[in-house]
């Protein structure tokens, strides 16, 4: 039997309380897909000796999502469509499931609610088809070949042919290393160590799962300001320890630019704060690529951090810092003419 | 083998930093030996001889005045550091590094990273920067004659000096003036000749001073940009004789 529920968040809800809801029904149910934003379809099918009665599931799903933080309405239906829409006529915190046939619940609603293009919907009612009863009721060949292949599959759901499938999505996974010092670290070069040894549980995971590091958090708690939190973007995304500490050395190289505590010069105590725990978290990652690295190369695995530190150079120093040399012609007239400088990173 | 009490503070030692840092925060020496070739950069010149080549791990300077063979000899170990396929970053805060006697003296250009920018701190920080990130073999500083007070001298790079130690790559700052307050292995370059040919210089022969007084000669040519390796002063003075 198909049995599929459709969770929505509130239209107002942030993008963090949509997460958060997200989480909740990754964590219930076995296979969860985005539909759109905000709203969530859970297929169900094969889980009621396991879970229980779907709806029942349902209403755990809402209040586990409450706990999250987040409140939803869910609808229970044959198809994801019609758990859809009725999820959409359920108030939050409440479930809903479809007690009829799925053709007979959509029968009186208006032509709109099928997934039809506007100006569609309006040549329906100029025609006087004004709900979906009307438009299954026309001939499915006729309407794929008046109003094409979107409005037909439309017909199909308003005859109750509803076999979308859900396309799930893995649940996020949090990889974060973290450690509490007995002292307070206050220098860099310190904290930087401390790091080091973070990263390499961070990048064992990372590998473990075949996944690199998109987008790296520093969370860092401080004795005498404010936590501070550094946000890297690693391109390309990477899983070495080596990588991601770097990426994480020239954030705090940068902090006196970009920190309200007072100032300093980089590495002084007073622009990093005592730092009393700090956490490496991967927030966004990808499928770990592989990357050929100079096979016969002794020296190709530097090549990409000299590259790496190219790239970091050109967006410190700006445009014409960072060059490279090649020789044109080396019996030129005139000097200017023998050598052409490009920049290493365009 | 160290005494007892030897054994006892090191695995105190041992102890507080892996309780600060976390268990995986040293590693056993062992895993890190390096063989006794990796240490230097051999030019392949007299050099060599008196010096053993360019040091990696520990920061050196090239000193002398203007023509007097420094840069020269610079290239040569740039041209050294790239031989098995490594980059190295020159540090140009002057714009005057000469691209093609660079690729005369056996220089690869595109495995050669060139950061031209006026201000020392810039200059230091991308030294410090390629130091850091362990994928350079080899990075220059080329501090040019020094004559404005916004020059990098000898003395400022003191903050390399810590990243470049026990590392594997060599820091060769080549500068007008000896540091003062720094200690630095440095090798003194002077000129010894002109060499004249239709009223025109056409080169200069030059010797490095190494350690226990030993000198290597070396005869720089404009045309054809050559470098000729003379050997060292005291070989040539028993061949003589």
């Amino acid at each position: 039997m198909k049995v599929f529920a459709v969770a929505r968040t509130a239209q107002a809800a942030s993008d963090a309380a949509r997460q958060r809801a997200l989480d909740a029904l990754h964590t219930a149910l076995p296979r969860v897909g985005v539909l759109d934003r905000g709203v969530y379809a859970c297929d169900l099918r094969g889980t009621r000796r396991l879970l229980g009665a779907p709806l029942e599931v349902a209403r755990r799903i809402v209040a586990l999502c409450e706990r999250a933080g987040a409140t939803c309405a869910i609808g229970v239906g044959p198809g994801t469509f019609v758990a859809r829409v009725l999820a959409d006529q359920t108030p939050l915190g409440e479930t809903r499931e479809l007690a009829m046939d799925a053709r007979a619940f959509l029968a009186p609603l208006p032509v709109a609610t099928l997934p039809l293009d506007p100006r569609i919907v309006d040549e329906l009612a100029l025609m006087g088809i004004r709900d979906v009863a009307g438009f299954a009721a026309l001939d499915r060949g006729s309407v794929l070949d008046r109003l094409g292949r979107a409005a037909a599959a439309a017909h199909a759901l308003a005859s109750g042919m509803d076999d979308l499938p859900v396309h799930g999505v893995p649940p996020r996974r949090r990889i974060r290393a973290g450690r509490r010092f007995d002292d307070a670290i206050g220098s860099k070069e310190q904290l930087v160590f401390a790091l080091r040894v973070l990263a390499d549980t961070v990048a064992d995971r990372l590998r473990a799962d075949g996944l690199a590091a998109l987008r790296l958090v520093l969370h860092a708690e401080r004795e005498d300001a404010p936590a501070l939190r550094l946000e890297r973007v690693l391109l390309p995304p990477a899983a070495e320890p080596a990588a991601l500490v770097r990426s994480l050395r020239w954030a705090l190289d940068e902090l006196p630019h970009r920190s309200f505590v007072s100032a300093g010069t980089p590495g002084d105590r007073h622009a990093l704060g005592r730092i009393e725990a700090a956490a490496i978290e991967a927030v966004e990652v990808e499928p770990l690529r592989g990357r050929q690295l100079g096979l016969f190369a002794p020296d190709g695995a530097h090549a990409e951090e000299a590259i790496a530190v190219a790239q970091h150079l050109r967006g410190r120093l700006g445009a014409g810092a960072v060059l490279r040399a090649r020789v044109q012609s080396p019996d030129a007239r005139l000097p200017e003419r023998e050598v052409e400088w490009t920049e290493v990173v365009a | 083998m160290g005494s007892v009490a030897t054994v006892a503070a090191l695995d105190g030692a041992i102890a507080r930093v892996e309780r600060r840092y976390g268990s995986r925060a040293l590693a056993r020496g062992a895993s890190f030996e390096r063989r006794s070739d990796e240490g230097v950069l051999r030019t392949g010149t007299a050099f060599d001889r008196i010096a053993g080549g360019v040091p990696t791990g520990a920061p050196c300077a090239f000193v002398g005045t203007g023509a007097c063979g420094k840069l020269a000899l610079a290239l040569r170990a740039v041209a050294a550091a790239q031989r098995d396929g490594a980059h190295v970053m020159w540090v140009d805060p002057t714009a005057s590094l000469d691209a093609v006697a660079a690729s005369h003296a056996g220089v690869d250009l595109d495995r050669l990273l060139v950061v031209r920018t006026r201000r020392r701190e810039d200059a230091l920080t991308s030294a410090a920067a390629a130091l850091r990130s362990g994928g350079f073999r080899l990075v220059a500083l080329d501090t040019g004659p020094g004559l404005l007070a916004s020059s990098v001298r000898a003395d400022d790079v003191a903050p390399l000096v810590p990243l470049v130690r026990g590392s594997a790559a060599a820091l060769v700052v080549v500068t007008d003036q000896a540091p003062r307050r720094l200690a630095l292995l440095t090798f003194r370059f002077e000129r010894v000749a002109w060499e004249r040919e239709l009223g025109r210089t056409t080169g200069w022969t030059f010797r490095v001073a190494g350690a226990r007084g030993a000198e290597a000669l070396f005869h720089a040519r404009s045309y054809p940009r050559t470098l000729l390796d003379l050997g060292v002063r005291g070989e040539l003075l028993e061949a003589s004789a």
